[in-house]
């Protein structure tokens, strides 16, 4: 087995460093070379190893899952205890790092355009690399630590380029927000963490941290898994273990109640949220319970959380979704939505298909980003879909391309999101019981509702009439001002072009809207390409060919302790299936009859409207009980804590001590005969002591 | 021969006519004078018990405070000569730049 793992690590980490020390004084081409040459390489190494894991036989899995194993440095040694760095090739994380990389370097690409005239461009793509450096570490590490660190990197990753534009309100405060929620989760992995030690150290005698020992010719195998899967264990301890590792999902896979910092991340470079906040680093929650299958097969009670938490965040955030007037924010919602459709998979102990469903998410979804990116650089930063519209005929591949993502997304045959989001479905259907079933109905409800808030947007984009006035100002453009040290660089190098035609005058209409250019098209037209044909990898038992399911087969070893999952039965797999196309279909028709001639905006007085218009007013409640209280409680404790009590502690200190020393200092008058006088009185008093003592 | 008291009363009133002198005038010089009467109304205690007890200790005494005294008048006066050539005065009371 050819194991590259490191190299896919290292590349990426050799990119971020070099653009990150030098990017300030390398022109553009060699700034996005080595971006995206990093990137690129390290999507090489992880084809390599993919095809090498693809090569080697499930049973070497099977029987060691610890084979793909390299440890390169023993990182902490406390007595018999130690942690080494180390990275773990598997089947599992092979898919992941295909699709981190690959995905990656497709935005890589396409961010070449989309950053073009940004003043940040060095530091945009040193970010990114940093990215994809501490997502292959999180998918990589062979242990818990590791996969802490990847996971606590992805998240200021994800802070820094939602805040990447850092001289907006808005963008700095969703990127705190992003990182403070982010942190109840790592919060979360923590306490699991220590609880695995405390677990694994009163099995053995002295803990470990690694998934799994590589036990070396015929010993047993150990490792958390096996030692926490195996009987005696703890039900309930275990149980808790395992819903803490779920608060680290939820806060960093956006589900509820942990979801809200998503819609506002939007607030970064749409490629960013293509990257980050679809296709992978949300995905990583999704990976961590398909990582710990065998902690979860144990912890029934856990794992239903998992499914009930998914699905109903797939309904909740695809309701948001329905009306919102931000493009962005509708795909974000939609992106909660879908990732609840994965844990939806994973809580019916249907792990294979929640990460077939994670692949073909992260093909449309970013497709559905970049697309809308190219749609909002062509309008230079217009996101409000009151001012699109009648952009098919001026931008036609971004609009073939957003409408395949649309129907792969709606799951609409044969696009890959159907395949992904059926066999989902079809296994809710076969678990059956009052979960599954629920389950089942969440799922197809929402199954509509994606139809029809993403048809919503097909619509309003690019058919009927335009409503804007031409392109606005570039979007991060006018803040250039504000950044002196790069913009003045920036000009320096280049002067700043503006977009198109070279005079983005207002009011020119669709005139000056023009497709964007080749580099961010051809990343367009390949994802649109696995979205067409990327669900083929899933399985074929719909069309009565049982022996065909690649992606399940392959993933097979990873979740080989799994016995609890229901195979659907052929009707019950065709009931599944037409339901869902059926309703998807009339979400779609909803979106025709209502948007169908050109997207208009109608003040709606119903509650209802309203209520799911503000987005449940969760937002405004969170600021009402949790973020007023605690600015409340901040400033009174600056006020009175800091400035009264600890302030005036230390004012009183330096009060009384002056007193002090100016009382004392009027002793020292500097005549002599005053100083001669209080030596002699005290002459005296020693005189009069012994006198009267004696 | 006189009782040892009445050396004793003239020490002391001695010694009480340096310190006043001391803590009243105000120029070193007359300063100066009054430490060494206070010296020499110690050297005149000393000299009298050494008589009264019949030992020749207090006049070692007298011989080292002499001495000392003496030492300290150079050094003494040189101060004071230097002082006056820098500030052309020598009131101590005008020398309080040690005042707090």
């Amino acid at each position: 087995m050819i194991n590259l793992t490191l190299e896919v690590l290292l590349f990426p980490l050799l990119g971020f460093i070099i653009l990150g020390l030098a990017g300030r004084f390398i022109s553009r081409t060699a700034i996005l070379t080595i971006a995206c040459g990093a990137c690129g390489l390290a999507f090489l190494c992880a084809a390599i190893s993919f095809f090498s894991v693809l090569g080697t036989p499930a049973s070497t899995f099977v029987s060691n899952p610890a084979a793909g194993d390299q440890i390169f440095y023993t990182w902490v040694v406390s007595g018999d205890f130690q942690v080494s760095f180390g990275l773990l090739l598997d089947p599992l994380s092979a898919v992941m790092l295909m699709v981190v990389t690959g995905v990656g370097f497709i935005i890589h690409v396409y961010s070449g355009g989309y950053m073009e005239d940004d003043p940040g461009f060095w530091r945009y793509f040193s970010f990114l690399n940093f990215f994809i450096f501490a997502m292959v570490l999180l998918v990589g590490a062979d242990n818990f630590l590791f996969l802490l660190v990847g996971w606590a990197l992805v998240g200021l990753a994800s802070y820094l380029l939602i805040g990447f534009w850092y001289q907006r309100r808005a963008a700095v405060a969703a990127a705190q927000k992003a990182l403070v929620i982010n942190i109840i989760g790592d919060f979360g992995l923590m306490i699991a963490i220590f609880m695995i030690f405390t677990f694994t150290a009163q099995k053995d005698g002295t803990g470990t941290l690694n998934y799994f020992m590589n036990p070396g010719a015929g010993g047993p195998l150990t490792g958390v898994f096996t030692s926490l899967s195996t009987v005696p264990h703890n039900y309930w301890r275990v149980v808790v273990i395992c819903l803490l590792l779920f608060v680290a999902c939820t806060a960093k896979s956006a589900q509820l109640p942990l979801y809200m910092w998503l819609p506002d991340a939007m607030e970064g470079p749409t490629p960013v949220s293509a990257l980050i906040h679809a296709a992978t680093m949300v995905t990583a929650g999704v990976y961590l319970v398909a990582r710990a299958n065998p902690i979860f097969e144990v912890a029934p009670l856990a794992l239903m959380v998992v499914g009930i938490i998914g699905g109903v965040t797939a309904l909740f955030a695809a309701s948001i979704a329905l009306f919102q007037l931000d493009v962005k924010r509708v795909l974000a919602y939609s992106t909660i939505s879908q990732l609840g459709y994965m844990f939806m998979a994973e809580g019916v102990h249907n792990y294979s298909t929640g990460i077939f469903h994670l692949i073909t998410h992260a093909y449309f979804k970013a497709l559905l980003f970049l697309a809308v990116g190219a749609v909002i650089h062509a309008l230079g930063g217009e996101q409000d879909i009151r001012k699109m519209g009648g952009l098919r005929a001026r931008m036609p591949i971004t609009f073939w391309t957003f409408v395949i993502a649309a129907l792969a997304i709606s799951g609409i045959p044969p696009f890959a999101g159907f395949w992904s989001k059926d066999e989902i479905l079809g296994s809710l259907f076969a678990s059956g019981g009052r979960l599954g079933y629920a389950l089942w109905v969440i799922g197809i409800v929402t199954a509509g509702l994606t139809g029809f808030y993403i048809f919503r947007l097909v619509f309003g984009i690019f058919m009927g009439s335009y409503r804007g006035t031409g392109p606005v100002r570039h979007a991060h453009g006018d803040e250039e001002e504000e950044e002196p040290v790069e913009a003045e660089l920036a000009s320096a190098r280049q002067p700043v072009r503006s977009r198109g035609s070279g005079n983005p005058a207002r009011g020119a209409g669709n005139g000056s809207i023009f497709e964007a250019p080749t580099i961010m098209t051809i990343p367009l037209i390949i994802l649109a390409f696995l979205s067409v044909v990327g669900g083929f990898v899933g399985s074929f038992s719909l069309f009565g060919d049982p022996g065909w399911h690649p992606l399940a087969t392959f993933l097979a070893p990873v979740f080989n302790t799994v016995h609890t999952f229901v195979e659907p039965s052929f009707t019950r797999q065709w009931i599944s299936t037409a339901v869902s196309v059926v309703v998807s279909s009339l979400g779609i028709g909803g979106a025709w009859l209502l948007y169908g001639k050109g997207f208009e905006y109608k003040e709606n007085k119903n509650p209802f409207y309203q209520l799911v218009f503000h987005k449940y007013y969760v937002d405004e409640f969170f600021g009402l009980v949790l973020i007023r209280p605690l600015l409340w409680l901040g400033r009174a404790a600056s006020h009175w804590l800091e400035g009264d009590a600890l302030d005036g502690g230390s004012r009183a200190v330096a009060w009384v001590l002056r007193g002090t020393s100016a009382g004392l200092s009027r002793l020292q008058t500097g005549y002599m005969r005053n100083y001669a006088l209080a030596i002699l009185f005290g002459v005296v008093v020693i005189i009069l002591y012994y006198a009267v003592r004696r | 021969m006189l009782p040892l008291s009445w050396y004793l009363i003239v020490s002391a009133i001695l010694f009480t006519i340096g310190v006043s002198g001391v803590l009243i005038r105000r120029n070193p010089l007359v300063i100066f004078m009054s430490i060494e009467l206070m010296l020499n109304a110690v050297n005149l205690s000393f000299i009298a018990f050494s008589r009264y007890l019949d030992s020749v200790d207090g006049q070692m005494f007298v011989f080292l405070v002499l001495t000392v005294a003496a030492a300290e008048v150079v050094v003494g006066l040189a101060l004071i000569v230097f002082i006056f050539r820098t500030r052309r005065d020598i009131d101590v009371d005008d020398m309080n730049v040690l005042r707090g």
